[in-house]
This record gives C-alpha cells, structure tokens and sequence, in this order.
C-alpha cells in the first residue's frame, strides 16, 4: 500500500498550501473565485505531475552541479506547453489567469518536489508524488476560491447563493486573500493540534 | 514626468508583494528578521533591475525571430544565471551577508517577483526608461514591504499568540492588514 | 576541464530537446490559438451589433462574419501602423482596422476598437457607432480587456449592468460637452430614475458612481476611448 500513500499524503498530512507553506503567489492571486482556483488547480496539477515524472526518468543522466537549472528547463518547458494549450482550448480561462500561467514555472512545489522528491525515487512514485500534491494544492485553491468567492460575492461558481447585499467586499480583493488564508490556516492547525493531542491522551 | 509616475506607481500603489501578490514566499519566509530582509530587499532589487533589462533586450530578439513562445524558458534561465553570479558575487565580496541569506539566496530564482516583472514588462511594452524606472520601483517597494513586515514580525514574536494561529497563519493576517493599508495608496497616481 | 564541458553539453542537450519539443507543440497549436482569437473577435462584433433596447441583431445574419476572409470583407479603414488614430486630448486611440456593417434598414453601422490606460495597463473596448439619417450615435460596447484592473472594482466594468451606462449615448452628447465624462469627474450627483440617468448621457456624463463605487480610472478609460472614436468618426465621417 506504499504507492497510495505517496499520493494521498500531497492531500491532507502534507498539503503543500496548509502545511507546506509553499506555491504561495498564485494561491493568493488567483483565488477570487471558485471558478478560477480550480483552473490554476488544475494547470499546476498538470505541470507538475509531467515534471515530476520526466525528472524521475532522467534523474541517473542529469550531474548533481546542474540538476536545479536543467529541472528549470523541464518545468519551464511544461509550463509553456500548457500556456500554449491553454490558449488554444481554454480561451477564457486562459485570459483570466493570465501573467500566472507562465508564473507556473517558479511555483515553489514544483521545483520543491522534483528536488526533494522525483529525483530520488521511481517513476511510479514520483507521478503518484505529483498527482497527489497537485489535488492537494488544487483543493487548496478551490477551497480558497469558494470561500471569498461567496463572502465576497455571495456567489459559488457564479451560481448566486445570498443576495449581493451581504457580500464582504474586501474578500475579493489582495488584503481578503491573506486574511482568508490565514484565517483557514489557522484553521487547519487547530484541527490538527487538536488531532495530535487526542492520540496522545 | 510618466517615469516618475510609473516609478512611484510600482512602489506604493502597484506594490508587487501587497496588491499584486508576487514575491510572497520571501516575503513570507525571510522576514522574520529585519536584518535578513534588508539584506533580502537589496539582492532581490539588484537582481530584479538586471534581470529585467536582460531579458527586455532578449525579448526584442525574441520577437524578431518569431519564437516569443520560448519567453518562459529564456527568461528563467537568464534569472537562475544571474542568481548564481550573484550568489559567487557575494560570496567573495561580503561573505557575512552570504551567510546569512544562506539558502534564500538561491531562492530568489524561484521569486516569482523577478519573473513577473520581466514578463510585465513585457505586457506593458515598455520602453526601455519606463522599463528601468519600473524595474527599480518595483525592488524598492518589493524591499519596503519586506522590512515592513520584517518590523512587525518581529514585534509580533513577543506577543501572545494563539496556539494554532503562531507562525504562517499569524503572519498572513498581518500581511492582510498591511494590503489594506496600502490600498489607502490606490488613486494617488493616474498614469 | 572535462567536467565543466560535460554539465554544459547535458545542460545544452536538455534545453535543446525542451526548445524541439516546444517548437513541435507550438507548430500544432497555433491554428487553434488562432481560432480562439478569432472566434473571441466574432463574439464580440455579434454582441455590440445587438441593439439592447430591442435585444435582436440590427444586421441581418449573413452579414454577420463567421470566418477571417468574411470579417475582413467589412474593413472600412484601416492603418498600416495598427493605429487608425491617437487623440492627445483624451489619451486614447483608436486601433485598425475599422469595420463597416450594412442595417437592416440600410443604416451604416460602424465598429472600432480602441484602447486608454486604465488602473494597471490599457483597457481595450470595441464599441458599435449607428449612423443614421438624422444623426449618429453609439450603440453598445464591449470590453475586450480588462486584465488589468482590480478584481471586483474596476474589473466589473465588463459586467452588462455596467457596461449599459454606456450604450446609446447620441453624437450630440459628445458634441454639447466637448468630451464625456463620468458623473464624478463632471461633478454631478448620481441619479436615481432612469430617465435622469438617460438625460445625463444626452448631456454627456455618464454615470457610474453608483454601481462602480470607488472605481473612477476605470470607466473612466472607457468614456476616453469613446470620446477617441467619436472625435476621430466625425472627422471621418463629418458629421455634425
């Protein structure tokens, strides 16, 4: 059962938003809506996944001196791959996410889990590594994204859930972002504190 | 005149960390000390200004061949270079500071400050006055609200914080609170 | 020595895969991308070619271009540089080409797109010019970017309660105020009857303090664009 873990850990126990504490700019950037976190999600979660799994593949051929700037080249590449993609079959989305599509690339998960990870172990693991960081960090953003989306909207999904009346405006915009964020890791922390405790007693 | 504009426009109403959230994992994990975010702040705005005006001249180049789809590449590559020339810069010229920065120094390639300015630049086709006038106010506001935070952070470390909140979660409200204070800043320029 | 040469050849052998690759992916995709453009242009026309009173089309479908050749049979002027015109005055321009459509009921029917920074960068509007016999106006507007303004303040621009403020305004209006402006910037309290509102657009000022609080640059860019094409149409056109 050692390959499901290596995915499910990415989710919850190292939840690269929460626990982590890395891939910090586009988190806050793009989540004002539910809608435009689960894209970013989504094209990271794609990147990521790729690299990971090139890194792994070619990890025996690539010199310790020059392994950052040549991963550099894989995710870069990738990441150009999806912006291309992207603004062929996404249009909209892809206009909407745009400067942090190419800002993919300097995503600090990626390159943190092709050195910390891909590059010492199978490939396998190393796209199990990837896919499960990568729904993490999606969740994460879809999670952030719904939450100002409707403190700040009164909308999920542009679906409207309460009048517009009610919205908290500031949610949507920068200082809303940190301040949800926060709020939620803080959060997050309780819970697992509280987790900790509880199987100590 | 439209220079000094964009100058000031970068440092306090456009400010990189605080309204366009780039820059934040330093932002975040090197501003626990006022002295490493001084040190921080001016790596990152040299880097930043050299950077920048490298890769504007490239991305003529670019163009000119019809390949700008490369930009990402050339561009990450031209940053990771420049960040290990200044990683064996002040290595040899002023080692405390090196010791200190430790493993940040490195980080500063995967700033995503650095990259998205050079590729704003770019979106806003600059010319190459505006580009450098953007490029050194975007690292002087970059450097104010690192030192900023830093200055807080470290008032804040004496306090009595709620368990769950210590750390990351205290940090991000903060930062929150800072954004809205620069928002107060919005209006000021009309470029 | 032989060390240094090494890293640097693998390092050159992976960016010159990476660039192949890419180069491949780029070869396949530009049609697409292509298309999307396009078809995002197409949208655009089809929406300001709507008139929001009635909600139907005022161009008869096959006027309506559904393909790049047909979208450029309609140019009407265009500018080698990209630029058809730059008004100092109002910080806008307006882009080439202009495109010229035929009314059901034989009106000319003008599109232009045009462009003035806004918050954070250029905001870029097409807007549709009906001219009939007895005067012309502006029919409705589209904004084609907006990237740059703030989420949620400037951003609503593009939402059509917003972008309704803008729709209809006569030549006249244009004419009487020398430029129209945003109800803040011609210091006049917003309104709360929609005749008022309509009447302040014949007078030129069109309000938007009300729905976009706090937002002034923003439509503000939009009213210079408009005033750009104006002034450039009734120069072109001469109309009074």
């Amino acid at each position: 059962m050692g390959y499901l873990r290596e995915f499910t850990k990415g989710i919850i126990k190292e939840n690269p938003t929460y626990v982590q504490v890395l891939g910090m700019c586009p988190t806050l950037a793009v989540t004002t809506s539910a809608m435009n976190g689960l894209g970013m999600g989504l094209a990271t979660l794609s990147v990521l996944t790729m690299s990971n799994v090139v890194v792994s593949l070619v990890r025996k051929f690539i010199p310790q001196k020059i392994r950052i700037p040549a991963y550099i080249v894989v995710i870069a590449s990738f990441v150009t791959m999806v912006d291309l993609l992207m603004h062929g079959f996404t249009y909209e989305l892809w206009k909407t996410l745009g400067l942090f599509i190419p800002l993919i690339v300097v995503n600090c998960i990626i390159l943190g889990r092709a050195e910390a990870f891909a590059s010492k172990n199978n490939i396998l693991a190393s796209f199990l590594d990837g896919l499960g960081m990568g729904v993490g960090f999606t969740l994460s953003l879809l999670l952030l994204g719904s939450v100002r989306e409707l403190l700040g909207n009164g909308t999920i999904f542009g679906y409207r859930i309460w009048a517009k009346d009610y919205s908290i405006f500031i949610m949507i915009l920068p200082p809303g972002a940190f301040i949800v964020l926060g709020l939620l890791a803080g959060f997050f922390n309780s819970i697992s504190l509280k987790f900790k405790g509880s199987k100590k007693g | 005149m439209k220079i000094f504009l964009i100058f000031v426009s970068a440092i306090l109403v456009h400010n990189f960390v605080l309204q366009r959230f780039l820059g934040i994992c330093p932002f975040l994990g090197v501003s626990k000390k006022i002295d490493t975010a001084i040190g921080m702040s001016f790596a990152v705005l040299f880097v930043m200004v050299l950077a920048s005006s490298i890769t504007w001249f490239l991305e003529g180049i670019l163009r000119a061949l019809g390949i700008g789809f490369l930009r990402t590449i050339v561009f990450i590559l031209v940053i990771a270079s420049l960040v290990q020339f200044v990683e064996l810069f002040m290595k040899k010229f002023s080692p405390a500071l090196y010791e200190a920065l430790g493993i940040y120094l490195p980080l500063i390639t995967t700033n995503c400050a650095i990259l998205g300015l050079a590729i704003l630049n770019v979106q806003l086709e600059y010319g190459f006055l505006e580009m450098l006038f953007h490029s050194i106010g975007t690292g002087v506001g970059f450097g104010l609200a690192l030192i900023l935070f830093a200055s807080i952070r470290e008032k804040l470390d004496l306090q009595e914080v709620p368990k769950s909140f210590q750390g990351t979660a205290s940090a991000l409200i903060t930062a929150g609170l800072l954004s809205m204070a620069f928002m107060g800043f919005q209006g000021l320029v009309k470029l | 020595m032989g060390e240094i040469l090494k890293t640097a050849l693998i390092l050159t052998l992976v960016t010159l895969i990476a660039g192949i690759g890419l180069g491949l992916i780029y070869a396949m995709v530009k049609k697409p991308i292509e298309k999307a453009e396009l078809n995002a242009k197409l949208k655009a026309i089809r929406e300001v070619l709507i008139d929001p009173e009635s909600g139907k089309l005022m161009v008869d479908d096959s006027e309506l271009p559904k393909s790049l050749s047909e979208l450029e049979n309609k140019i009407w002027r265009s500018d080698e540089s990209g630029i058809v015109c730059n008004c100092r005055k109002f910080k806008a321009k307006v882009y080439s080409p202009v495109y010229r459509f035929k009314g059901l009921n034989g009106e000319e029917i003008f599109i232009l797109t045009g462009s003035s920074p806004g918050y954070g960068g250029d905001v870029v509007v097409m807007a549709s010019f009906v001219k009939k016999a007895d005067g012309m106006f502006e029919n409705a507007i589209e904004i084609l970017d907006y990237s740059q303004e703030t989420p949620g303040l400037g951003a609503r621009i593009s939402e059509s309660e917003v972008k309704k403020r803008f729709y209809g305004v006569p030549f006249s209006a244009f004419k009487k105020s020398e430029g129209l402006k945003v109800n803040k910037d011609a210091g006049v309290m917003p309104k709360d009857k929609r005749e008022e509102i309509e009447k302040l657009k014949r007078d030129g000022v069109i309000q938007t303090s009300d729905i976009m609080t706090g937002a002034t640059i923003t439509p503000r860019a939009v009213v210079n664009t408009l005033n750009c094409m104006f002034e450039w149409l009734g120069k072109v056109e001469g109309v009074k």
